[in-house]
């Protein structure tokens, strides 16, 4: 008896060897575990950042539209009712695109968690602390940049740093709105510090990869948030970095063509900070949205939702006011903006433009439409739009910006004067007259109207003007909201809260700690 | 054991004693019905103290006269009287029904049923096995309280086996043990070689099958040889015809263009071409009855032939099955074709023995095409398709690429599917190859002093192969229903399943105690393998294999799972009064995190056979056996994906730097880290009866089981920045009650016997948590949340129609401010965003409208015998109820254009206002909404007469070389008492919407002829 119980427990012994055989790990795909380990995956991990700016609800499609519908420079005009409601500041909670915007910029939340969270642990002797330091750099840049959309768009939202670990971590609660712009501060502070100035010579796997971000990316994309919050001492010493003296100062300038920040074929150039990427003929699957495969197409949609009626889908026009904005100052030698017909497709003989996507204007004669970021008169033969197939990068961050936001620094410090000639460097682009010469001893205030005139300008359809007009509490001045109005009936509908967007209903029903925001109500 | 045998040698000692008295000698032969012989069995001759017992060939010798009457008895078996005559006796027994003396077949052994403790249904083998089927499972239905079976009537259909409510949000079907393998598929088996099937219901039962029980277990074990049989060969088969007996009555050409042109004309619009007469392309000349055209007469048959027997310490059985079942639908299946050969055998020597199973499967299964990728989504199933199409289609038309007819929007305003065309041009078939075997060895360590000791080790290895081929030629049938090109979808997988079981059995009856203790270990393997194929690029003359198709692409991936266990279990009886059983397993699953690996299976239940004690003095003819019994225990459910605790890295998140395409990684999809076990946690309580002298068996049980963790995919925030927003996490917690009878009732004595069983049981289902912010989930027409059961009818309340205008405006409005007219559906306004009613009709006006999961499932069946004539009798069905059918909600469409229902000849119309019928309207946005509305939400009770089957036995030996026969005829699927104008009531659905009837193909009825012949 004992014998065959020493039997049993010796063949039980052996067997329970099986305990081995239960920890089966997945043999089709690599686990969280046994990544982050080499030097490539570290590079991955930052590649599949920028990734998540290539969706629909980040650059591909809905993100600057959206928030070109709600400046007084561009209305909906579509079918698809979510495009029109948000340009009339009525757009319900529910509605898909506001939806798609919050989870995408969300992907570059939690993807620039991860490499921040592993590459930063990585040894030197895996990865060189400068490799290391481009990519963390690149991850806060991205992070921020996704909290600055997201602060700009929904005003308050949860402010999410690390990878969730708990099933509890899935339910952040809404920060403050404070908070949420420290976050943006300290993580392009963080970028800044590690980003290089270019590419072009590192040492690394990364020599040469024009397009990932760079210092001058946050760099000014800091200015811009201390902008945004007026804290104009600090902007102000942001931008300065670009001028004379400063550790940017001639990296960047003005390309002489304005159209050039428009074209597939003069992308990453001179005048551009930052850009985001995007690429025809590659892939077999639209990017729309969803979990990423190497067969995507790196496109973006916005072409074809701007592109004029017979072109494109023609879901957005450009109001008419912008378009008599251009008309009233001529150029030096007497003609239109040449601004103008870059941003607007207009049948113009007088200006010698009767064509459109190369071919003779088909649609009504008055008729006005997006030009700005479609294939029309881009020069790259492109007769029509194809759906979703458009390879036109988006310019984030031009150095147009920093002049003009430089401008805006020091006419809000009182050094109004020295506004004059870093306005000018962007209207003898465009061939406008002196502005010292035609508008001379501007006060403060005229000066503040004369920089939105130029902003909406330069800017028009670019996704800065709802910014501006928000940051500078113009939907709270009667005086200005009554001048809105006249731009855009759009502006008839809007009520307090509601130049932002609403934080999505699913995400409100399902999160018990987020909050609503004004545009809720 | 042994104690019986002394017993046994005393008495058959005492046996020789009397002998010696008595003046002759009788000899004969006990058999049983099939012709075994029975050993053991008692002899007695009436009214004298002299008896024996049958020896291993059935024989005997006693000290009687010719002329004496001998009783004869054995355990198991009805007693009979024979008077002796000058020769040998030849005696038959007859096997009892129901008794509690029968022994059932239990996890890990065998118990006699009068000792269960547990919730364990055995089903009637012999009664069950006169339903002809593909599969086995459903020969569960009707057959065990607490077991319900839902089914679809094409062959190769996959019946879905629910025991006990439901208890879960994924895999529900119960857990099968064949012939002891763990986790093993029975669709491949035949159901001639099963020898007896028994469920284990509560957590008593099936707690030593732990993480994998929650469902319930089923046992089956397989036909065996006997030792000292000369080998025995027989021959089963039948052959049979189905037929298509429901027919839904839908409109002729007439009546459909009048219909049409109505809805057409409601809506402001005009008649399409092909229903206006005033147009040149009206539709005169064709007037197609899909349903006619589309269903032919099905065959089914099945051979089987078995050569079994053994010698003194050997046992084998061989089995050659071919079951062959040709659909009733028109085109290229669907069909089922299945070759099964079996082999059983075991040999002993001394403390050893061994044995094997093993089993061979080769099916062919032509599916019915219902694919998503190839036609368009939303499409019901083909039958559903059949139905619907409309009159003036062709179902032939040699102008059209395929020769068949199709329909076309702008002319026809329809786009039906032509079914019978598509069924014809598709090729589209499953392979399925299982080998299956296991092989163990049993060595008596101790057999003496009254202690039993075994040791058993069986190992089992099953792999199945399927071949999944899909070719699509370039089809054109109409311009929704079209393919250019040929494409070929050439794919396979490969299921592996290995297991390795020890364990040890002890028994010892000390006095008045009995004890019985088990102890094992159990290691259990999966894996899963799927290649994909496809090509297309093909040209003509095409050759449908890959290689010919200009570009072909294929794709693969493949998983693995294990399952470690330790499980002991003690049995203990005292006296004969106090049962108690114990039971513990834990397992190890390769499915969760290191960290929540194992998971602990206890369970302990009692009995009491009350009418044991002293106190007892019912009289035995009133009440002959009564036992109390309760259990209470925690079973597991680990049926959900692998690896979903594993984060994964997505390798192919691309970008561009500098025109240059690079394919980043990282993790894109949340993991579910600490996902673990469900927990079913089952009390069980109830009572065993024999009454009026065996006559009566009586049982009835209440059990209340609640399941905790359960796995639901809850929605999360999007602001995680995963991509999938629907993780699966133990969030959820159901609870099911239920209450189960079982009557049977014998009459076995005459030339007429019969027995009668009955079965019954209740379900009532509540949700308690969901999980996460414990939001509803929504089915087809259906909620689930919390405080309610599962997946209840929802949607709007039908007040009515609008009788005239002013009904209109008086009432809320409806659905954003539809433009209503007399004669469209009317909802009742029951609340609004601040809980009232707010004079609108939205979201907020829906609620919940009844039960889609039967409250009760009852069985029926009836077996009886009259001289040699036999006759069985099975039913069963399910009660309150209701079904939302889509068929019928599509033939009903006031908008759209598919054939419509010859009710709606009744609808309203201004002159015609006495129906509830709503009008038609092309434009209809109205009247479509899930509510209540007349015939949306139809009464799914129900009985249907399975098997009505008469047999007769030949004499034995009546046809030399025969020894003996059998010839039956079957009505299968006889009639069903149903007030549901789909097809099936029992039809297979969605778990959160398990009312909704999506299109289940309808159960023929057969009528079939068939021999059962021994040599």
């Amino acid at each position: 008896m004992k014998r065959i119980i020493y039997l049993f427990a010796g063949l039980v012994f052996i067997l329970s060897g099986c305990r081995k055989k239960l920890e089966l790990s997945n043999p089709n795909l690599q686990t969280t575990a046994d990544f982050w380990k080499t030097r490539e995956q570290a590079y991955a991990g930052s590649t599949a950042i920028y990734n998540a700016l290539t969706v629909d609800g980040t650059y591909m499609r809905s993100f600057p539209g959206l928030t070109d519908s709600r400046g007084d420079d561009f209305t909906g005009d579509s079918p698809w009712l979510d495009l029109v409601l948000t340009g009339e500041f009525i757009i319900p909670s529910t509605s898909a695109p506001v939806f798609w915007i919050w989870r995408d910029h969300y992907l570059i939340v939690n993807r620039a968690n991860q490499v921040l969270e592993h590459v930063s642990k990585y040894p030197e002797s895996v990865l060189s602390t400068q490799e290391k330091n481009r990519i963390l750099g690149q991850a806060y840049f991205l992070r921020g940049l996704a909290y600055y959309n997201l602060a700009t768009t929904f005003k308050i939202v949860p402010v999410i740093t690390k990878v969730a670990e708990t099933p509890e971590d899935y339910f952040a609660a809404t920060a403050t709105e404070d908070d949420l712009w420290n976050q943006i501060i300290s993580d392009l502070k963080a970028a800044e510090a590690n980003l290089p100035i270019s590419y072009a010579n590192v040492d690394g796997l990364d020599k040469g990869e024009i397009g990932r971000a760079t210092q001058g990316a946050a760099s000014g994309l800091l200015g811009k948030a201390y902008l945004y919050r007026k804290d104009y001492t600090n902007a102000g010493a942001q931008f300065q970095k670009f001028f004379t003296g400063g550790p940017l100062a001639g990296v960047y300038s003005l390309m002489q063509d304005y159209r050039d920040n428009f074209r597939d074929f003069k992308e990453n150039n001179a005048e551009s900070l930052f850009e985001v990427q995007f690429t025809e003929g590659q892939g077999s699957d639209i990017n729309w949205c969803c979990d990423p495969t190497a067969s995507w197409k790196q496109v973006q949609a916005i072409s074809v939702t701007y592109g004029m009626e017979g072109a494109g889908f023609s879901d957005y026009l450009p109001t008419r006011w912008i378009y008599n904005e251009y008309k009233k100052e001529k150029t030096v030698d007497g003609k239109d903006d040449p601004r103008m017909l870059v941003t607007i497709a207009s049948y113009e003989p007088a200006d010698n433009s009767v064509l459109a996507y190369t071919r003779p204007w088909w649609n009504p004669d008055t008729a006005i439409y997006p030009r700005k970021y479609t294939n029309d008169g881009v020069g790259n033969g492109k007769t029509t739009e194809v759906a979703a197939q458009s390879g036109i990068n988006y310019r984030v961050l031009r150095y147009a910006d920093i002049l003009l936001m430089y401008a805006e620094v020091l006419n809000e410090q009182n050094k109004t004067p020295e506004a004059y000639s870093y306005i000018q460097q962007v209207r003898d682009r465009a061939r406008l007259p002196d502005l010292a010469t035609v508008k001379p001893g501007m006060t403060q205030a005229q000066m503040r109207d004369q920089l939105a005139h130029e902003r909406a300008l330069e800017f028009a359809i670019e996704g800065q003007r709802i910014n501006d007009l928000i940051r500078w509490g113009w939907f709270y001045d009667p005086a200005k909201l009554a001048e809105l109005k006249s731009h855009d009936r759009d502006f008839n509908s809007w009520t307090p809260g509601k130049e932002y967007l609403p934080i999505p209903q699913g995400e409100l029903d399902v999160n018990k700690n987020l909050k609503p925001n004004p545009a809720n109500g | 054991m042994k104690e019986v045998s002394s017993f046994l040698i005393v008495i058959v000692m005492l046996a020789i004693c009397q002998s010696a008295l008595a003046q002759g000698k009788i000899t004969g032969l006990v058999k049983d019905s099939v012709g075994n012989p029975v050993k053991g069995a008692t002899i007695k001759v009436k009214n004298k103290k002299i008896f024996t017992t049958s020896g291993e060939d059935g024989g005997f010798s006693i000290a009687a006269s010719p002329g004496e009457a001998l009783q004869v008895s054995s355990v198991g078996y009805e007693p009979v009287e024979v008077v002796a005559g000058n020769g040998a006796v030849m005696i038959s027994l007859k096997g009892k029904a129901t008794s509690l003396d029968d022994v059932v077949v239990i996890g890990y052994g065998t118990q006699r049923k009068k000792d269960l403790t547990g919730a364990v249904s055995t089903v009637n083998m012999a009664d069950a096995r006169k339903y002809t089927t593909n599969d086995m499972s459903q020969l569960l239905q009707g057959r065990a309280a607490g077991v319900a079976v839902n089914s679809d009537g094409q062959p190769g259909a996959v019946p879905s086996v629910r025991i006990r409510g439901f208890s879960t949000f994924g895999g529900f079907q119960p857990f099968y043990v064949v012939d002891g393998v763990p986790g093993a598929g029975i669709r491949d088996l035949s159901p001639n070689d099963i020898e007896s099937m028994t469920v284990l219901k509560d957590a008593s039962a099936a707690a030593i099958y732990g993480a994998a029980a929650a469902n319930g277990v089923v046992i089956v074990t397989t036909r065996t040889g006997r030792k000292n049989t000369p080998m025995k060969l027989t021959y089963n088969g039948y052959y049979g015809v189905d037929k298509i007996w429901q027919k839904q009555k839908v409109t002729d050409r007439v009546q459909y263009q009048t219909l049409n042109n109505e809805s057409r004309v409601n809506a402001g619009k005009t008649p399409f071409p092909a229903n206006d007469p005033t147009n040149p392309g009206y539709v005169s000349n064709i007037n197609t009855d899909w349903q006619k055209e589309g269903m032919k007469t099905g065959i089914r048959q099945n051979h089987n032939v078995s050569m079994s027997g053994g010698g003194p310490n050997s046992t084998y059985n061989f089995a050659l099955d071919y079951y062959d079942q040709k659909g009733t639908f028109v085109g290229n299946g669907p069909d089922y074709k299945r070759y099964t050969a079996r082999i059983n055998t075991s040999a002993e020597k001394g403390i050893l023995k061994v044995g094997e199973f093993f089993n061979y499967t080769h099916s062919h299964e032509n599916t019915l095409t219902f694919r998503d990728d190839i036609l368009l989504g939303g499409i019901p199933p083909m039958i559903g398709s059949l139905v619907v199409a409309i009159p003036t289609m062709p179902v032939r038309d040699s102008t059209l690429l395929n020769g068949f007819g199709g329909s076309n929007s702008e002319f026809n305003g329809a786009n039906s599917l032509n079914a019978i065309g598509i069924n014809s041009i598709l090729v589209n078939w499953v392979d399925v190859d299982r080998t299956f075997g296991n092989a163990y060895a049993e060595l008596k360590l101790i057999n003496g002093g009254g202690h039993h000791l075994r040791f058993k080790t069986s190992v089992s290895y099953d792999k199945t192969v399927t071949r999944d081929y899909t070719w699509q030629p370039p089809f054109f049938l109409g311009k929704f229903f079209s393919k250019p090109d040929a494409e070929l979808y050439d794919n396979s997988r490969v299921f592996t399943n290995a297991s390795i079981e020890n364990t040890l059995n002890y028994d010892k009856i000390f006095g008045k105690h009995s004890v019985e203790v088990l102890v094992g270990q159990s290691y259990r393997y999966g894996s899963f393998v799927e290649r994909d194929a496809h090509a297309k690029g093909f040209t003509a003359p095409y050759y449908p294999v890959i290689n010919s198709g200009a570009t072909n692409s294929s794709k693969g991936w493949q998983t693995e799972n294990a399952l470690e266990s330790y499980f002991g279990r003690v049995n203990y009886s005292y006296d004969d009064r106090y049962l108690l059983s114990a039971s513990l397993r834990r397992d190890g699953s390769s499915r969760f995190a290191p960290s929540n690996q194992y998971g602990y299976f206890p369970a302990a239940s009692v009995g009491w056979k009350l009418s044991n004690e002293k106190f007892w003095h019912v009289p035995v003819n009133i009440v002959s056996s009564l036992k109390l019994r309760g259990s209470y225990g925690k079973l597991g459910n680990q049926e959900i994906g692998d690896y979903q605790f594993q984060g994964t890295i997505n390798p192919g998140v691309v970008y561009t730097f500098a025109g240059n395409f690079y394919t980043g990684a990282l993790q894109t999809l949340v993991a579910s880290p600490d996902i673990k076990w469900e927990t079913k946690t089952i009390s069980n309580a109830g009572f065993d009866a024999t009454l009026l002298n065996g006559r009566l068996d009586f049982s009835a049980e209440y059990y209340y089981a609640k399941s905790t963790d359960v796995l639901v995919g809850i929605t999360i925030p999007a602001s995680t920045g995963f991509e999938n927003l629907n993780p699966t996490i133990n969030a959820a917690t159901l609870r099911n009650s239920g209450l189960e009878f079982t009557v049977a009732w014998h009459q076995h004595k005459g030339e007429f016997t019969y027995d009668i069983s009955a079965n019954l049981s209740t379900v009532s289902n509540k949700v308690l948590r969901l999980g996460g912010s414990d939001a509803p989930i929504y089915g087809v027409g259906a909620k689930t949340a919390i405080g309610q059961e599962v997946g209840q009818h929802f949607g709007y309340v039908y007040d009515g129609l609008f009788k005239d205008q002013a009904d209109i405006n008086s009432h809320a409005t409806q659905f954003g401010g539809l433009a209503l007219k007399p004669g469209d559906v009317k909802y009742k306004d029951i609340s609004g965003p601040n809980g009232k009613p707010d004079g609108v009709i939205d979201a907020y006006d829906r609620t919940y409208l009844g039960s889609g999961i039967p409250k009760f499932n009852y069985g029926l069946s009836i077996s009886a015998g009259y001289k040699r004539f036999d006759l069985a009798i099975s039913a069963s069905g399910s009660a309150k109820f209701l079904i939302n059918s889509r068929m019928y909600r599509d033939l009903h469409h006031s908008a759209g254009a598919l054939n419509y229902s010859t009710d709606m000849m009744n609808r309203w119309t201004p002159t015609h206002t006495n129906t509830d019928i709503p009008r038609l309207n092309d434009d209809d946005a109205n009247n479509m909404q899930d509510s209540n509305r007349p015939g949306w939400l139809q009464n799914g009770t129900y009985l249907r007469i399975n098997t009505l089957s008469l047999g007769y036995t030949l004499r034995d030996n009546l046809i030399k070389g025969i020894a003996s026969a059998r010839v039956y005829a079957t009505v299968q699927n006889l009639y069903s008492f149903q007030g549901y104008k789909g097809y099936n009531p029992d039809f297979t659905s969605g778990v959160f919407n398990p009312g909704f009837d999506f299109g289940s193909y309808p159960k023929p009825r057969t009528m079939l002829i068939g021999v059962q012949v021994s040599f």
